[in-house]
């Protein structure tokens, strides 16, 4: 709200300087938000919050700025004549006035004025200049001065134009439309307010005038409107037709319901001060008159809440300095609200005034007791602590993407379902909820390895979404070596092990056992990784997450540059957590020594480890603990289609030692074993 | 090398042989330089010896002083010589330790991450419990409970992002307590703030309620340098009998501290309590009464004034208030009962202010120049 500090005076005798005056009520609830100096003025631009329509005038900000410094305020009403006063005997007559929908329009003040339309005098022009509205004539500036003094949107209808002569306010009709001021026709809807004559809308309640009704050089007569409008059905009206005016934005906040007729007074007075012309009586339709909240406010209470001391003759003087009528009650005081505060309902609500206007720096700082010990924390934000742990001492950096992505990203990780699509996206790169976060993940690769990254580790613990709801996940992604560059060699790039080795880490930090599979046809991690290169991650029958190495067409489609080689993988963390077993107990140390055999065997090169594997545990003797690939050799001597599998054997018993027959024999057990369920030989 | 000469006399003598002591860089030339030096016969110590046998009387005392002096100089200093050149002697299979390491690598911490933790951690302390939630919430939950119903201007405040397709809720356990309606409500939108954790963690719970809900939140606010259309929130609630604002002041006036650290004490008359950290400035928000944004002193500058703080010695840094009796009612709370305060802070505003980052976005394009500056 942009005031002029000379006008504000006309309400307060406020000496200080503009930027003293802004400082201070910055700290009272408005804060100053541009100042102007002007020659031997000031232009003040003060943030009003949604709760205060009253400070949206001059008048309002005097009354705090008055209130601040202890000064009497100089209420409008005091110096203008009461509404209905009688009329100049060379008065235009009066226009029929009737409000059809009362709920939607409480009170309708008119008055009917013969006019000489002109140019205003240059002290108004200069200010409505100033607050950033055009001067258009005296008619329509006194209109624009009322509203910016006192708060109350005004409006000016050509008397000539006005079918009856009459004011009738209703609902529109079904397919009924005006032409606005702004020259835009306007299709209405029925539960809008309009203003109309006799026979058609000429303006749409609280919103905008319409153009056939315009005030305009050729006018002589006028009636002025000043009227209380239903906050919800400006507020909706001027939602649905997009247009935001300064009266539709006072009187969405919440106008004062006694202001009609104090403000017709001023645009009077304005007129006959001006020689604009002669208005005949105020016509003031107001079927239920407003009845002001009573609150009681129990004296206790301000302490209370606040948790500082006001003193009981400061709670006075600040409540009724706001215009607020008090009277001592037992216990505490019966506060009646002026008109112009719609934010008073409770208590509470004048404990904030007391409160601000007292000073929220004389609070203490207190601390709250504690009555209970603190009920347990969110278990996942240890468990992702964890999982970040993991990650970081893997050599990830930790990443966190916006959670909207473009379709087209997301769409190779939705597993064929739709996805969490916006209404109302920000933009194309923002239109759906991230299915995985691989995709944000690749995004950053991509971004670094543009940016003369070459090797790149990245990892994001977030949430994905799915029409099935939110899960929580850790998504991996690794481009460039597989170790930091060395002098003493050893540079590889990374590989599918690599990343999966970090992958069976992050299920050991949770005990859980997980293996690896080919991804089934249809899945995300057959969509998006290289064929061969792909894995599922399984527990028991549960889903763990993916691994692989990245579809170039993925990488492509995030610019990342191309023949890069890029391991990505994602775990749910949520499975992961619910496939945790029940904390165990520990096992006592073994007693006796272990015995280790190493053997070779020739198998199938399709023949996976998981199924040696699985074929020893199937039917080993019981003394075997352990077993271990450690080599896996193709090549020289070795014949097509082969390949040599070593595996390290550990036997060991709780009772006792073992002894080297029993050690052979149970090696000779698992070598039999191979050979005959798997065709392999022992080299 | 000069000629073995002892008239020159001891002092000029020793500095001879420090001279030459300086150019021994090996075993080899150490032993050369003892014998010249020390043999029994043929170097510079005998031939001392030679001169004080030859001498009168009266002046073998001072001749044999000096001569002794230097024969101890020279002992000493080629002892210490030795030493010291055995010492960089690298012993068989020496490595040059000089070399780098074999660092294995580690990930950096993105700040948001450090900041949310810390903020965690720093309520934990405080006897808060520290909750996340759901992210897709229901109308009911974002908004009307905390006092704005359909229509409610304050909607406006906070520029919503809807979902294309309501969701139903995967898991439902109604509310025990409250105004909230008992079926499952379609999730519509994005939450504009943590808030709504708040709401559902009260309509489960009795009071006193201790708690700080984290995680992100959304907005349709176009990306510049100080608005993301995701960020991250922490807001804390405190719900009890005899909560008042000045018991915010002081939960928020510890929390600036730890946050900021020493520099929020800023200058002599802050350190010894005169200044406080924190000032309350009234404001508005539908679910508080009374509201108050909250500044604290110039992280910078200590409130003397700074670019940083546009010269005001304050920085703005979250939203608070005594929890509005409204909101108790819908969640089946008597405010007549109990009092409470909340607030809500962006973790990423506490980081640009922590580390000075002037451009948000940086947060959310996972530049690893940008990450490997916040540490391991
Ligand atoms: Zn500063």
């Amino acid at each position: 709200m942009k005031v002029l500090l000379s006008w504000v005076r006309e309400f307060v005798d406020i000496d200080e300087p503009a930027e003293a005056i802004g400082r201070k009520l910055s700290l009272r609830g408005l804060p100053l938000e541009a100042l102007e100096p002007m020659s031997d003025d000031a232009l003040m631009d003060f943030e009003v919050t949604a709760n205060r329509p009253d400070c949206m005038s001059v008048a309002g900000i005097a009354r705090e700025i008055a209130v601040v410094y202890g000064l009497p305020f100089r209420a409008p009403h005091s110096a203008w004549p009461e509404a209905g006063a009688s009329p100049s005997p060379a008065a235009a007559p009066p226009i029929r006035i009737s409000i059809e929908a009362p709920d939607l329009c409480a009170r309708y003040v008119g008055a009917v004025a013969d006019v000489t339309i002109g140019p205003s005098p240059a002290w108004m022009a200069d200010r409505l200049n100033a607050c950033g509205v055009r001067p258009i004539s005296n008619v329509v500036d006194i209109t624009n001065y009322v509203l910016l003094e006192l708060g109350q949107p005004m409006h000016a209808f050509d008397h000539a134009r006005l079918a009856g002569p009459a004011i009738v306010v209703r609902r529109a009709r079904a397919g009924e439309t005006l032409r606005t001021l702004d020259g835009k026709p306007r299709a209405l809807a029925a539960d809008m307010l309009v203003i109309a004559d006799a026979e058609r809308a000429s303006a749409i309640g609280g919103v905008m005038g319409g153009a056939e009704s315009e005030v305009s050089a050729s006018t002589r007569r006028i009636v002025f409107e000043s009227a209380w409008f239903k906050p919800q059905s400006v507020r909706a009206t001027s939602r649905a037709l997009g247009l935001r005016t300064e009266a539709s934005m006072r009187f969405e906040r919440g106008a004062d319901l006694t202001a009609p007729a104090v403000a017709m007074a001023r645009a009077c007075e304005l007129l006959s001060q001006l020689g604009a012309g002669t208005a005949g009586p105020l016509l003031d339709v107001y079927p239920a008159r407003h009845q002001p909240a009573v609150l009681f406010l129990a004296q206790p209470r301000v302490e209370g809440l606040l948790g500082m001391h006001v003193p009981d003759a400061e709670i006075v003087r600040i409540l009724e300095a706001l215009g607020f009528g008090v009277e001592p009650v037992p216990g505490g005081w019966s506060v009646v609200a002026p008109g112009w505060r719609v934010d008073m309902h409770r208590d509470v609500d004048l404990i904030e005034e007391i409160g601000r206007h007292h000073g929220f720096e004389h609070l203490p700082a207190t601390f709250p007791g504690v009555q209970q010990a603190p009920a347990p924390s969110d278990p996942r934000i240890a468990r992702d602590a964890r999982a970040r742990r993991v990650a970081l001492a893997a050599g990830f950096s930790e990443a966190i993407s916006f959670a909207f992505i473009e379709a087209r990203h997301a769409e190779p990780f939705q597993g064929g379902e739709a996805p969490v699509a916006l209404a109302n996206p920000l933009s194309e790169k923002f239109a759906v909820m991230r299915p995985s976060l691989v995709p944000g993940l690749v995004g950053a690769v991509s971004h670094n390895r543009r940016h003369g990254r070459r090797d790149v580790q990245l990892f994001e613990i977030g949430t994905r979404f799915s029409a099935r709801g939110e899960t929580r996940a850790i998504g991996l992604a690794w481009t460039g070596l597989a170790t930091p560059d060395h002098w003493s060699g050893g540079r590889r790039d990374v590989d599918f092990f690599d990343m999966k080795g970090v992958v069976e880490q992050l299920a050991s930090l949770f005990d859980v056992e997980i293996s690896a599979r080919a991804p089934a046809e249809g899945s995300v991690a057959e969509a998006v990784l290289v064929p061969g290169r792909a894995a599922v991650l399984v527990s028991g029958d549960r889903s763990i997450g993916w691994l692989g190495q990245l579809q170039a067409a993925i990488g492509d489609a995030h610019d990342l540059p191309a023949n890069d080689v890029v391991y990505v993988a994602e775990c749910d963390l949520d499975a992961l957590s619910a496939a945790v077993a029940p904390a165990r107990m520990t096992t006592p140390l073994p007693r006796f020594p272990a015995a280790v055999r190493d053997i070779a065997m020739l198998v199938d090169e399709s023949l996976s480890a998981a199924t040696v594997r699985g074929t020893i545990r199937s039917k080993a003797p019981s003394t075997l603990v352990g077993v271990t690939e450690f080599d896996r050799y193709q090549g020289k001597g070795i014949p097509d289609g082969k390949v040599s599998l070593a595996l390290r054997l550990t036997f060991q018993s709780l009772e006792r030692t073992l002894t080297d027959s029993e050690v052979e024999a149970a090696t000779t057990a698992v070598v039999d074993l191979l050979t005959s369920e798997l065709g392999a030989v022992r080299r | 090398m000069t000629t073995i000469d002892p008239s020159i006399g001891t002092d000029r003598a020793r500095a001879i042989f420090d001279e030459e002591l300086a150019g021994v860089a090996s075993a080899a030339a150490l032993q050369e330089l003892r014998n010249r030096w020390m043999a029994r016969s043929g170097s510079w110590v005998a031939a001392f010896m030679d001169l004080i046998a030859r001498a009168t009387p009266d002046q073998k005392k001072a001749l044999g002083r000096g001569a002794n002096e230097l024969k101890k100089h020279v002992e000493v200093a080629l002892a210490d010589r030795e030493a010291a050149l055995s010492a960089t002697r690298r012993p068989a299979g020496a490595v040059d330790v000089t070399l780098p390491g074999r660092a294995p690598r580690l990930g950096c911490r993105h700040p948001l991450s450090l900041v949310r933790e810390e903020v965690g951690a720093i309520f934990s302390r405080l006897g808060y419990q520290v909750l996340e939630g759901p992210e897709i919430e229901d109308d009911y939950h974002n908004f009307e409970a905390l006092n704005m119903p359909a229509e409610h201007p304050a909607r406006d405040m906070q520029d919503t992002l809807y979902l294309a397709n309501p969701l139903t809720p995967a898991s439902y356990a109604p509310p025990t307590r409250g105004l909230a309606p008992r079926a499952p409500q379609p999730l519509t939108l994005l939450r504009t703030h943590t808030s709504a954790m708040q709401i559902r963690q009260m309509e489960r719970h009795d009071p006193p309620v201790r708690l700080v809900a984290i995680g992100p939140v959304y907005r349709r606010d176009n990306l510049d340098l100080t608005h993301t259309p995701m960020f991250h929130q922490v807001e804390g609630l405190v719900v009890g009998r005899g909560i008042t604002l000045a018991d915010l002041k002081g939960t928020l006036t510890s929390m600036a501290a730890a946050l900021f650290g020493p520099a929020t004490r800023g200058d002599e008359s802050a350190r010894s309590g005169q200044a406080p950290l924190v000032r309350f400035r009234p404001s508005f928000f539908p679910y508080t009464e009374p509201s108050a944004e909250v500044d604290i002193r110039c992280i910078r500058c200590g409130g003397e004034g700074c670019p940083m703080c546009k010269r005001t010695g304050w920085l703005e840094i979250l939203g608070s208030g005594m929890v509005h009796p409204a909101v108790f009612e819908y969640v089946g709370y008597d405010p007549d009962e109990v009092t409470g305060f909340a607030f809500g802070m962006g973790i990423e505003r506490v980081a640009l202010l922590k580390w000075g980052v002037e451009d948000i976005r940086l947060f959310y394009e996972n530049d690893l120049r940008f990450l490997e500056q916040f540490g391991r």
